[in-house]
């Protein structure tokens, strides 16, 4: 297993269009599995296609390893995607379209007929091996589609939006499944996804893509606690933000000086908490705010609060929220440990 | 750059191909005669399309006799090909396998397989020598072709729509006038243009049918032809691909996808 | 109105229409091939008009020739047609044009294309012209015989010519729905360019055309009027010798003409049933 970089790669469709890449370096780790994050447009399926050989860069490095697969045709990459839409081909069966690159390869066919029956196997599809494509239902498709990558031992497995064409009740058990397989294999792997909820369920490690430039390269929980610009904090779903200035360990802004914790950047900043660790009720840096909304979700209650003319958001559970009426005032605290100051 | 230059050369070669039968007719059509081995007439006339365009060839009058018979042949596939498209489009029902089978057959069975019988029938009713008679002959290779492109546009439409605008008030009949038509008509039209050529084409069902009685183009185009007159020949040739140039001028704008498989389902 | 009877009036026009003209002529070709002919007093169908045309030499050749002419055009034009499609479906300066001129070829008619093919290549034609002024050639009689030969070689060219476009537009649309994913699968899955046009997108395409190239066959084989310009006096087309036949002052051979027209019905409904077990089976053929 090799780890995959790409380095300062650049793509524009267009010479007069926008770039659909302005330089992209990214290193993905051997063995793990990446989430490609961003929303449509940012560039995702362009990066995609880059690895997998399908359109070629106009600037820029792909190495597996030490060696540069940038100028190798598809099928010498060792790289293999699975598109979005499951794209079996219609005229062979579902045992056909697993066994076809090993066929592409000139495998003996017994060699062939044993790799698939093992791996239809272990996607689930041992009963349908002889079924055509058309018979099958969407869940079936996408582990067919799956198995006939993944069967090459790719170096690189590359999945494009592989849970977006599932019904909701399909997707956990693909979740499942990929993540089964990926750690079984050890394959690197990395999933296209416009979805930040399907990044952080799936993935080790998310890349966000936002316009064309990797904005950050970190954990799951890290776009959560450090997000790295506002964009990626709204993108993770933030929604408080406090504009004002670090001094030593705390914050001066509108709403008083807050505690932060040790070790932040000095000087302007803007100040974020996510809406369910804005604690209401007594503990550090006490706050009196005023409910302007209260908005019942199902799981989770949102409370929309104004606290000296800043407008914030608190996500608590219904039963936090019983009793809470539009217009009460009540005392919000800020726990430092949630506190979090992005680049103003 | 290689693959590049290869590209350009097929695609020469493909433009040349296609396009050159057409210019020895195009150099004929203004020749003052044409002797081996000149590569160009030594002198050029405009003779041929003044005797073309002269009521004493005849020319002008196929010219009106087969775009008559054309026009009616079309009008008819699509009153009767507008219904049945529709049921072949929207509907699947038992004997629907059986009626595209018979729909498909003229396209396979050459005229020639079907003409002696048919002229027999024609021959009792009377309609050996006539235009009427002509225009139904023509019916047979033009209809199922309405009917198919019709059923393809049909099963395109969504007769939800008419469900919805009978709900708001509308009349069986302005449902149909005001909704379904101005949904399926690009689709017609392109049908009813491209029927038309195929109307226009026909030789054989003219000549067995028509019995000589029914001077069309094509007829007339072969008798000149085999008469040795190539100049007049060629003058008569150009005019009769007028129309197809006219045709796919009008519809150049929306040849693409979806008309383009109309053009596709065309007869060869 | 229960939707059957809808159906069965919407469709009655159609139906009628071509029962009466198409189905009725089909059937009184078939009778008459077996020369039943009460007005002249033939009550007794017999099989005597096919047996005048087996035993008969030239019925044999024009068959042959007939095939062979079908056979050849077919092959040549499909094959051509793959590569125009595959071409056309690329976007290169120029593409627009040639688009325009597939399509310009498939609206003239055959009579057309076949005079033109006449004046190219035929012996006083324009290429014996620029074959004279190259100096290959003295006299049009040293150009080679390609018009009214016996290998109908200028009617093979014709049918290419005029058919090539007719595939090459519905193997077109045919790609068009296709889109180019399931070749970028292939390819991401290690096969070559080659390997996945051969084994992706060749079998995806297969079906039409199969349907186009059984279309050209069948009009390659029974078109008349294009050896009736170019075709050879021995042997005829099988169209032209069934004519031939058929306005014969012979009243005998009238019933040969008609067997020789259910010959080509039944080539012609051979295809038919060839592509009709296509379609319904289609993309159901095992790896």
């Amino acid at each position: 297993m090799t780890t995959l970089v790409l380095d300062d790669l650049r793509k524009s469709y267009s010479r007069a269009g926008p770039a659909a890449l302005h330089g992209l370096s990214l290193t993905v780790a051997s063995g793990s599995l990446t989430a490609l994050l961003g929303p449509s447009g940012s560039g995702k399926t362009t990066t995609m296609k880059l690895i997998a050989g399908l359109i070629a860069a106009d600037s820029g490095d792909i190495r597996l390893g030490d060696r540069s697969i940038r100028d190798l045709p598809p099928e010498r990459r060792g790289v293999a995607m699975v598109f979005q839409n499951p794209l079996l081909f219609p005229h062979l069966t579902v045992a056909g379209n697993v066994g076809f690159g090993l066929r592409m390869r000139g495998l003996p066919p017994t060699r062939i007929d044993a790799s698939v029956a093992e791996m239809l196997d272990r996607v689930r599809l041992g009963d349908l091996a002889q079924r055509k494509p058309a018979q099958l239902s969407g869940g079936q498709a996408q582990r067919a589609a799956l198995a006939r990558a993944l069967i090459l031992r790719p170096e690189v497995l590359l999945l494009d939006e592989p849970l977006s064409s599932l019904d909701p009740a399909l997707r956990d058990e693909m979740r499942l499944l990929i993540r089964t397989l990926q750690r079984e294999t050890g394959i690197t792997t990395i999933v296209v996804t416009h979805d930040q909820a399907e990044a952080v369920a799936l993935a080790d490690r998310i890349a966000l893509l936002l316009e064309g430039r990797l904005v950050q390269d970190d954990t799951p929980q890290a776009f959560y606690a450090r997000p790295a610009t506002t964009a990626v904090a709204r993108f993770f779903g933030g929604v408080n933000f406090i504009p004002g200035t670090v001094r030593d360990a705390v914050f001066d802004c509108a709403i008083g000086p807050l505690a932060l914790p040790q070790g932040l950047p000095q000087g302007p900043g803007l100040l974020t908490i996510r809406p369910e660790s804005l604690r209401l009720g007594p503990g550090p840096n006490l706050r009196a705010a005023q409910i302007v909304a209260v908005d019942f979700l199902g799981s989770l209650t949102r409370i929309d609060l104004a606290l000296d003319g800043v407008a914030l958001q608190a996500m608590v559970t219904p039963d936090t929220a019983r009793g809470l009426s539009v217009g009460a005032r009540i005392s919000v605290s800020f726990p430092p440990e949630a506190l979090w100051i992005l680049p103003h | 750059m290689r693959a590049d230059r290869m590209r350009t050369l097929a695609a020469l070669a493909l433009a040349g191909f296609l396009i050159l039968p057409i210019l020895p007719l195009a150099i004929w059509s203004l020749a003052h005669g044409w002797r081996f081995p000149d590569l160009v007439p030594q002198t050029w006339t405009l003779k041929a399309w003044s005797l073309a365009v002269d009521a004493r060839s005849g020319v002008l009058h196929s010219l009106a006799v087969t775009a008559g018979i054309a026009l009616a042949t079309t009008l008819l596939a699509a009153l009767i090909g507008l219904p049945a498209g529709r049921a072949l489009g929207l509907y699947r029902f038992r004997g629907k396998g059986l009626v595209t089978l018979l729909l498909l057959a003229p396209a396979f069975l050459p005229g020639i397989a079907i003409v002696f019988g048919l002229h027999g029938v024609f021959l009792r009713l009377g309609l050996v020598g006539t235009v009427p008679g002509v225009i139904l002959a023509h019916l047979i290779p033009v209809l199922p072709y309405m009917v198919l492109v019709m059923a393809a546009v049909f099963s395109r439409f969504d007769p939800e729509f008419e469900a919805q605008a009978r709900s708001l008030g509308a009349t069986p009949w302005q449902t149909f006038s005001r909704v379904t038509l101005p949904a399926v008509l690009p689709g017609l039209m392109t049908a009813a243009l491209f029927a038309f050529l195929v109307s226009w084409s026909q030789y054989l069902l003219t000549l067995a049918i028509g019995g000589g009685r029914v001077q069309t183009l094509p007829l007339l185009l072969f008798s000149f032809s085999s008469a040795g007159r190539n100049d007049l020949t060629s003058a008569i040739a150009l005019l009769y691909i007028l129309p197809g140039l006219l045709v796919l001028l009008v519809t150049a704008r929306q040849v693409t996808g979806r008309s383009l498989a109309l053009v596709g389902g065309l007869r060869p | 109105m229960t939707d059957r009877t809808r159906i069965a009036l919407l469709l009655a026009p159609a139906l009628l229409v071509l029962a009466g003209l198409f189905l009725t002529g089909l059937g009184l070709t078939l009778l008459r091939s077996f020369r039943y002919l009460p007005g002249l007093g033939l009550t007794e169908p017999d099989l005597a008009a096919y047996a005048a045309v087996l035993t008969a030499p030239g019925f044999l050749r024009s068959l042959a020739l007939s095939l062979w002419i079908a056979t050849a055009s077919t092959v040549i034009a499909a094959v051509l047609a793959l590569a125009a499609a595959l071409l056309l479906r690329q976007t290169f300066p120029g593409r627009t044009l040639i688009a325009f001129l597939v399509q310009l070829n498939l609206t003239i008619p055959h009579i057309v294309g076949a005079i033109g093919i006449l004046y190219l290549v035929s012996q006083s034609g324009s290429f014996a012209r620029l074959a004279h002024a190259a100096g290959l050639i003295s006299a049009p009689a040293e150009f080679p015989i390609l018009t009214h030969d016996p290998y109908a070689i200028g009617i093979i060219l014709l049918y290419v010519w005029k058919e090539l476009p007719f595939i090459t537009l519905i193997l077109l649309a045919n790609l068009q729905t296709l889109g180019e994913d399931h070749e970028a699968v292939a390819r991401s899955l290690g096969a070559s360019r080659w390997q996945a046009f051969r084994h992706v997108l060749l079998p995806m395409v297969l079906p039409g055309l199969a349907t186009a190239s059984a279309l050209v066959f069948a009009f390659a084989f029974g078109a008349y009027e294009v050896p009736l310009v170019l075709g050879a006096h021995a042997p005829k087309a099988l169209p032209v010798l069934a004519w031939q036949a058929w306005t014969d002052t012979d009243l005998a051979s009238r019933s040969e003409a008609m067997a020789m027209a259910v010959v080509i019905a039944v080539v012609g409904l051979a295809l038919l049933a060839l592509v009709a077990r296509g379609l319904r089976l289609g993309g159901q053929d095992a790896r």
